[in-house]
């Protein structure tokens, strides 16, 4: 838990130079990723995974008939994006985690809705790349699905509107878990409830467009009305789930009784 | 004393209307002629799903003051109410998942279609249910997780009330409802305010029971720090 020092410390230093919002985001997800390029860590593991996903999948499913492919791939797609995105984000602030440095971060003078974007966009990233991976290869390895290859544009927003949905719930709860004293599996309990109406609407997206359906783009569009509501809530609410302002301490809920007799 | 006996006399209106509202749905209202008995199941399902919709809202609101307001009564009685709602969205979400199969199962052969909005109302159940675990078993500091929880959980609500006009869906549309002929009608409504005062009446008891466990809770702390004050022989 962070100490009521930093709770209580301006969001910013007032007599610092304003930098626009968009600006902090930046500066504050080049520092992430200039530490992942060092090492590399998220995005091989990712990757690896991603890859260990796709080979099980192409010894399952290989032998399936066109038609039931058209059904498959999209469940294919984005549960492995599901699972790419849990593992990005148990990751995504474990560097603050592990060093201690999410209470320096905090005492910087930046928005801390710009901490939120930063980490939305560095866990966009990585699952968009593992994404950029998956459909050219379920492409290649499904006859039903060579449409990514042939609408590319088409494929590509279709993944970076779903991927957003996933990240932008993900980067929240990340975040309220990397300040409570509860542990990551916990992460899973709370996502995949709360990001399956973002991925149902990838699905049938993905299905429309792996069907030529002509709607495929009026679907894009409710995801992209999804996506902007999903990033609106949970900007919102990033501060105080990151740093709580709740009437009662977390000492005093109602299970303090039970944990504090001898 | 009023704010004491407020559940009860929700409870009285409940004990009244229900048996008369029963009556009402089995005697006095006609069989429906392509679905038969079992549409009866309507009188409830309906109102059950309308009560759900409402308290995940009304759940997702108070989570939302509780987080944003600072330490102030407001934000205590927003948890209080967002705690008693979250769980009544659990049971009576448990009865729209009960009755809708069984209408379905007579309507269209099969009790479950995964259909959208039997997902959607599915998943929306699974956040509460989700919200519900955190709040009794997670840590320390996790209240605040539950809390933006609820804040998604009720966004998904009006995903489910548009799923069956975004989606193809086997689901009758919201406007079903509004074309009923007025016998239906006046039976719905005696049903709706059964349930609500029910529902009303158990939420009231269930704030009042969570404000007593909070307050009992600082009490609790207040004399145990003075007890451990007083052992260190510092000033209590």
């Amino acid at each position: 838990m962070l100490d009521a020092a930093v709770l209580a410390a301006p969001p910013c230093d007032t007599t610092a130079p304003v930098v626009p919002l968009a600006r902090q985001a930046w500066l504050l997800a080049k520092n992430d990723l200039r530490q992942e390029l060092r090492d590399l860590e998220l995005v091989l593991t990712a990757a690896f995974f991603t890859l260990v996903v796709l080979v099980m999948f192409a010894l399952a499913f290989a032998a399936l008939p066109a038609a039931d492919q058209t059904l498959a791939v999209p469940g294919m797609l984005w549960l492995a994006v599901a699972f790419v995105g849990a593992l990005t984000l148990t990751r995504i602030f474990d560097r603050e985690r592990e060093a201690d440095t999410l209470r320096a971060v905090l005492t910087w003078p930046v928005d801390r809705v710009a901490i939120y974007f930063s980490k939305l966009g560095v866990t966009l990233l990585v699952i968009t790349g593992c994404g950029a991976l998956l459909m050219p290869a379920l492409g290649l390895l499904f006859p039903a699905a060579e449409v990514f290859w042939q609408r590319p544009l088409d494929a590509a927003a279709l993944l970076v509107l779903g991927c957003l949905a996933y990240a932008a719930v993900g980067a929240l709860f990340a975040a309220g878990l990397a300040t409570a004293s509860g542990k990551n599996v916990l992460l899973s309990v709370i996502l995949y409830p709360l990001t399956s109406p973002a991925l149902i609407f990838a699905l049938v997206s993905t299905r429309a467009l792996l069907e030529g359906h002509a709607q495929f783009h009026t679907y894009l569009g409710q995801l992209a009305a999804l996506d902007a509501v999903l990033v609106a809530v949970a900007s919102w609410l990033f501060e105080p789930v990151l740093l709580g302002s709740n009437a009662r301490p977390a000492e005093r809920r109602p299970s303090a009784r039970a944990k504090r007799t001898p | 004393m009023i704010k004491h006996r407020l559940p009860l006399l929700f409870f009285a209106v409940a004990a009244l209307a229900t048996p008369y509202s029963v009556q009402r749905i089995f005697l006095h209202t006609g069989i429906e002629k392509k679905m038969g008995t079992v549409q009866k199941i309507f009188y409830f399902h309906v109102p059950l799903a309308w009560i759900m919709m409402a308290l995940g809202i009304t759940c997702g609101v108070a989570a939302a003051i509780q987080l944003r307001k600072a330490a102030t009564g407001r934000s205590r009685m927003a948890e209080s109410l967002s705690i008693a709602a979250g769980e009544l969205v659990l049971v009576t979400g448990l009865g729209v998942l009960i009755t809708g199969p069984i209408w379905g199962h007579a309507t269209w052969g099969r009790a479950w279609t995964w259909d959208a909005r039997q997902v959607s109302t599915g998943l929306l159940w699974l956040v509460f249910a989700a919200f519900v675990l955190l709040r009794r078993y997670g840590a320390a500091g996790s209240e605040r997780l539950a809390a933006a929880l609820a804040v998604f959980g009720a966004v998904d609500v009006p995903v489910i009330y548009y799923a069956v006009k975004i989606w193809k869906t086997t689901h009758p549309t919201t406007d079903v409802v509004g074309s009923l002929p007025a016998q239906m009608w006046n039976s719905l409504w005696p049903a709706l305010g059964a349930l609500v005062c029910l529902t009303v009446g158990v939420l009231l008891v269930r704030i009042r029971q969570e404000q007593d466990a909070a307050e009992l809770d600082d009490a609790w702390i207040a004399l145990d720090d003075r007890g451990r004050a007083l052992t260190l022989g510092g000033a209590p």
